[in-house]
C-alpha cells in the first residue's frame, strides 16, 4: 500500500518534471521552429503511420507545421500558466483564508460571502467573461484563471486554520507573549502546508485544462504562440481527414494532467495521518 | 417519505434506464428515415440565416435568397445568359437620366391583392428610410424622384444617367403597401409579398419556415416546405447532413468534399463562387501610401498556392483585378507573379531596406479558413521583407466604423459578395469619396468609372473598366487573390440547379 502510495508520487513527479524539461529546454528538444510553414508538406501523417517524410515524427499540421515541435513549445505556456496562476492563487487564497480563520467575526463574514460569491459562478464561465473583458495575452489568462481559482485555497485555508487555531500549542504559543501575526507565520502556516499543496497539484491540473479549452475557444494567447488548446482548435475541423491533428495535443493534456493528479493523489496520501496509521 | 409518493423503486429506476438508453442508442435509425427529404420538407442547414424579420434590415446574399421565398425583385441577374432576366419587371428602358420599368400583368400578393406601380415605388422609399432600419439604401442614393403615371409603370428619376441601375434593383424586393399600412409597426410580423412560397414562422435562431403559395404565377414549385436553420459551425452542419437531420448544407469545408463525394447518401456540388477575396491597403497610412511597398507586397503573396493548398484546389486565383468572369475583366492584365527578391529590392527602394512591420486584420471565422489564409500570407509576405503580425478582430469591430468602414485598419482580408461587374468593386472600395475602406484616390480613375457608370452600351462600358483596371494593377491599392468555391453538400435524391450568389431558392430544387 505505501510503496504504492510512492509510486504515484514518483511516477506523477516524472511526468511534471519531463513537462518542464521539454518547457525549458524547448529549443534544444524540438526538431523544427514550430512556426515554420511548409506548404507542400500539410497534413503529413506521423512517420510512423505511413507517413512519406519520414522526418516528422507526429505528422504534420494544416499548414504542414510539426505537430511535435508544436506540442513540444505548447507545454511552455501550460507549464507557465499553470504554476503562475497555482502560485499566485495559492497566496490570495491562503492570506485570505488564513485571516478569514484566525480572526473570524466581521472579516471571517466578509471573506466568506465575497468566496460564496466567486464559488457562485460556474469556474470556466468567470474564467471566460474575465478573458472576453481583458482580451487575450498570457498575462490576462493568468489573471483570469487566478481570480476563479483562489476561493478552493481560500475554503481549505479556512477550515484548517479554525481547527489548528483552538490546538493547545496555538494556546501556548499566545500564552508566551506571541504576536498574531507570528502565530499565523510560524504556527499555522506551516500546518496547513499539506493541505495547500494537494489543493495546488488539483488546481494545476485543472487550470492547465482551462488554459486549453480557453485557447480553444480562441480567447487564450494570440494565435501566433502555440498551445495545446489552439492545436486542438485548429485541428478540430480535420477530425476525420487526419486525425493526428488532435490526437497528439489531446494526449499531451491527457498526460500532463494524469500527471499531476496522480501527484496529487500520491501527497494526499502521504499528509494524511489516518492513512498513515494504517 | 413512504414508497407510493417516491414514484419509483430503484429497481424501476434501473429498469427505466436501461430501457431508456437503448432506446436511445438505436432511436437515430428511425430518425434517419423521418428526415430524408421529400418533396412535402426540405430542411436547409445554413451559416448564415436571416437575424431578423425586417426584409430591409441586413445586406447579405444568403439572407436575399430566404426572403425571396416570400419577395420577389424587379429583375435578377441571369449568370449564364450575363445579362438581365425580369422577374416582376416586364420590360425596361433606359433613357438619359430616366428608367422606365413596366410590370407583368396579373402578378397578385398573398393576401390576394394585385401588384402596382405604387407597390414597387413604397418599397424603394421604405428601403431608403435608414430610420426605419434598412441597410439597402445606398443603392438608390441617385435616384431623385419615382413616378407611377399607371399602375405597371414605375419611372426612376436619376441624378446622372445611370447604365448600371438593373445592378442596383437586384435584390430589391417588393413588398404590398396595402398590407404594410394595415397592420403598421407590425407590418414585419406579417411578411406578404407575391413569391412562390408564403411565409410560415419565424424564430431567431430557430426555424424560418415557408410554404409553397400554389397560386404562384410563375407555376407551383415542387417541394411543399422550406426550413431554413441557422448552423454556423462547419462541423455541425456536415455532421447533421450525414445523421440525416438536414437535407441540405453550405459552405462545406473543402477536405471533406473528397469524402463526402464517395458518400452513399449524399452529394457535393460546387460553382465558382461570385465573391472575391483581397487584401486591401488603406494608402493614408504610412508605408502603404508608397506605390513600391503595394507593389513589394503583391510580389510577396503567392494566391496559386494558397489555393493549392489552403483550398486543395478547389478556387479560382485572380489573374487581373476582378475575376475572369467579371464584366470589366481584361485578359490581356496579369497579376504580379510570386517573386520574394523583387519584393524585398522594391522595398529597398521604398526605403526600408531592412523590410518593415505591418499587421494585418482579419475577423476569424467570418470566410472559409480565414485564419489558415491569415497565417499563410504573413509567412509568404515574411519571405519578401515584410514582418507581418496578424491581428483578429470581432466582425462588428472589424467591420464597422471602428475598422474597415471607418478608414481605421491599414491593411486587411476581406471577400466582396455578389461581385459579377468590376463596378462594384471599383466604386466601392476605390473611387474618390465611395467609402473610406482604402482611402485611395486618383481622379484619372474616377473619371473612369464616372463615364462607365453611364455608358449604356456593354462594349463601351467594358472598355472603360478596363481602362480603370489597367491603373489599379499599376497602383495596386489592393492584392487581387481569388474567389472560392461555393460548395454545397445534399441528400441524394435532391436535385438542385446551383447558383453562384450564395442563394438557396426551394424552388429550383426537384426532390425525387
Amino acid at each position: 500500500m505505501r510503496r504504492f502510495r510512492y509510486f504515484k508520487v514518483f511516477a506523477g513527479g516524472m511526468i511534471l518534471v519531463g513537462l518542464i524539461v521539454c518547457g525549458v529546454a524547448a529549443p534544444m528538444i524540438a526538431p523544427y521552429d514550430p512556426q515554420e510553414q511548409r506548404l507542400e508538406a500539410r497534413l503529413q501523417p506521423p512517420a510512423w503511420a505511413g507517413g512519406a517524410a519520414a522526418r516528422y515524427w507526429l505528422g504534420t499540421d494544416n499548414l504542414g507545421r510539426d505537430i511535435l515541435s508544436r506540442i513540444i513549445y505548447g507545454s511552455r505556456i501550460s507549464l507557465l500558466v499553470g504554476a503562475t496562476t497555482v502560485i499566485l492563487a495559492g497566496l490570495l487564497g491562503c492570506i485570505l483564508g488564513g485571516v478569514a480563520g484566525y480572526f473570524g467575526k466581521g472579516v471571517d463574514e466578509l471573506v466568506s460571502k465575497v468566496t460564496e460569491i466567486f464559488l457562485a459562478f460556474p469556474f470556466l464561465l468567470l474564467a471566460i467573461a474575465l478573458m472576453a473583458f481583458l482580451g487575450q495575452g498570457v498575462v490576462n489568462i493568468i489573471l483570469a484563471l487566478m481570480m476563479s481559482r483562489w476561493v478552493q485555497y481560500c475554503r481549505v485555508v479556512r477550515g484548517e486554520v479554525l481547527s489548528l487555531k483552538e490546538r493547545d500549542f496555538i494556546t501556548a504559543a499566545r500564552a508566551l507573549g506571541a504576536k498574531d501575526f507570528y502565530i499565523l507565520l510560524r504556527h499555522i502556516a506551516p500546518n496547513t502546508l499539506p493541505s495547500v499543496t494537494v489543493v495546488a497539484t488539483f488546481a494545476m491540473a485543472i487550470v492547465i485544462i482551462s488554459e486549453a479549452s480557453l485557447s480553444f475557444l480562441g480567447l487564450g494567447v494570440p494565435a501566433y504562440i502555440p498551445t495545446w488548446g489552439s492545436m486542438l482548435s485548429e485541428g478540430r475541423s480535420y477530425m476525420t481527414r487526419a486525425p493526428w491533428l488532435t490526437i497528439f495535443p489531446g494526449l499531451a493534456i491527457f498526460i500532463t494532467v494524469f500527471g499531476i493528479n496522480l501527484l496529487g493523489d500520491g501527497l494526499r496520501d502521504l499528509f494524511d495521518p489516518k492513512l498513515q496509521r494504517q | 417519505m413512504n414508497k407510493s409518493t417516491r414514484g419509483m423503486s430503484r429497481r424501476q429506476f434501473l429498469k427505466n434506464s436501461a430501457a431508456a438508453a437503448i432506446g436511445a442508442a438505436v432511436a437515430p435509425a428511425f430518425v434517419r428515415d423521418a428526415f430524408a427529404a421529400t418533396r412535402d420538407r426540405v430542411t436547409i442547414y445554413h451559416s448564415s440565416v436571416a437575424d431578423n424579420m425586417n426584409p430591409y434590415k441586413h445586406s447579405s446574399s444568403p439572407i436575399y435568397g430566404q426572403w425571396q421565398h416570400v419577395f420577389e425583385p424587379l429583375v435578377e441577374y441571369n449568370y449564364k445568359k450575363k445579362d438581365y432576366d425580369g422577374i416582376l419587371a416586364d420590360s425596361w428602358q433606359f433613357d438619359g437620366k430616366r428608367w422606365v420599368i413596366k410590370l407583368k400583368k396579373g402578378i397578385k400578393f398573398h393576401n390576394g391583392a394585385p401588384l402596382t406601380a405604387k407597390d414597387v415605388a413604397f418599397s424603394i422609399e421604405r428601403m431608403k428610410d435608414e430610420k426605419s432600419g434598412s441597410l439597402q439604401g445606398s443603392n438608390f442614393k441617385d435616384v431623385t424622384e419615382i413616378q407611377t403615371p399607371d399602375d405597371l409603370t414605375a419611372i426612376f428619376i436619376t441624378k446622372q444617367p445611370l447604365a448600371i441601375f438593373l445592378d442596383r434593383l437586384e435584390n430589391r424586393f417588393i413588398i404590398n403597401k396595402a398590407a404594410v399600412e394595415k397592420y403598421g409597426a407590425e407590418w414585419e410580423q406579417h411578411p406578404i409579398g407575391t413569391g412562390a412560397y408564403r411565409f410560415v414562422s419565424y424564430q431567431r435562431g430557430g426555424n424560418f419556415v415557408f410554404t409553397r403559395n400554389d397560386d404562384y404565377w410563375g407555376g407551383k414549385a415542387n417541394v411543399k416546405e422550406a426550413v431554413f436553420k441557422k448552423v454556423t459551425e462547419d462541423a455541425a452542419r456536415l455532421a447533421a447532413l450525414e445523421s440525416g437531420q438536414c437535407d441540405f448544407i453550405n459552405n462545406v469545408p473543402v477536405h471533406e468534399v473528397a469524402r463526402l463525394e464517395k458518400h452513399p447518401r449524399v452529394k457535393v456540388d460546387k460553382v465558382e463562387g461570385l465573391r472575391m477575396f483581397l487584401l486591401a491597403f488603406n494608402v493614408a497610412y504610412k508605408p502603404f501610401d508608397n506605390k513600391l511597398v503595394r507593389q513589394a507586397a503583391n510580389y510577396a503573396v503567392d494566391a496559386d498556392s494558397i489555393v493549392k493548398n489552403i483550398f486543395e484546389g478547389i478556387g479560382y486565383a485572380n489573374h487581373g483585378p476582378v475575376g475572369s468572369n467579371v464584366v470589366g475583366a481584361d485578359p490581356k492584365l496579369k497579376r504580379y507573379p510570386y517573386d520574394p527578391k523583387k519584393s524585398q529590392e522594391l522595398l529597398a527602394a521604398a526605403g526600408y531596406p531592412n523590410g518593415c512591420d505591418i499587421k494585418l486584420y482579419y475577423s476569424a471565422g467570418r470566410y472559409p479558413k480565414d485564419t489558415e489564409v491569415c497565417q499563410v500570407v504573413a509567412a509568404q509576405m515574411a519571405k519578401g521583407g515584410f514582418r507581418v503580425d496578424v491581428v483578429s478582430q470581432e466582425w462588428a469591430t472589424f467591420w464597422e466604423t471602428t475598422g474597415v468602414n471607418g478608414g481605421k485598419l491599414p491593411f486587411y482580408y476581406i471577400g466582396r459578395g455578389s461581385l459579377t461587374d468590376a463596378d462594384t468593386l471599383y466604386d466601392q472600395y476605390f473611387r474618390t469619396g465611395t467609402t473610406k475602406r482604402t482611402n485611395y484616390s486618383n481622379p484619372e480613375f474616377d473619371k473612369l468609372v464616372e463615364e462607365e457608370q453611364k455608358t449604356p452600351d456593354m462594349k463601351k462600358r467594358t472598355a472603360f473598366l478596363q481602362q480603370a483596371g489597367k491603373i489599379l494593377m499599376d497602383e495596386v491599392p489592393y492584392i487581387p487573390l481569388y474567389n472560392l468555391a461555393d460548395i454545397y453538400a445534399m441528400a441524394k435524391n435532391v436535385n438542385w440547379k446551383i447558383r453562384p450568389d450564395e442563394k438557396v431558392l426551394t424552388w429550383d430544387m426537384a426532390v425525387k
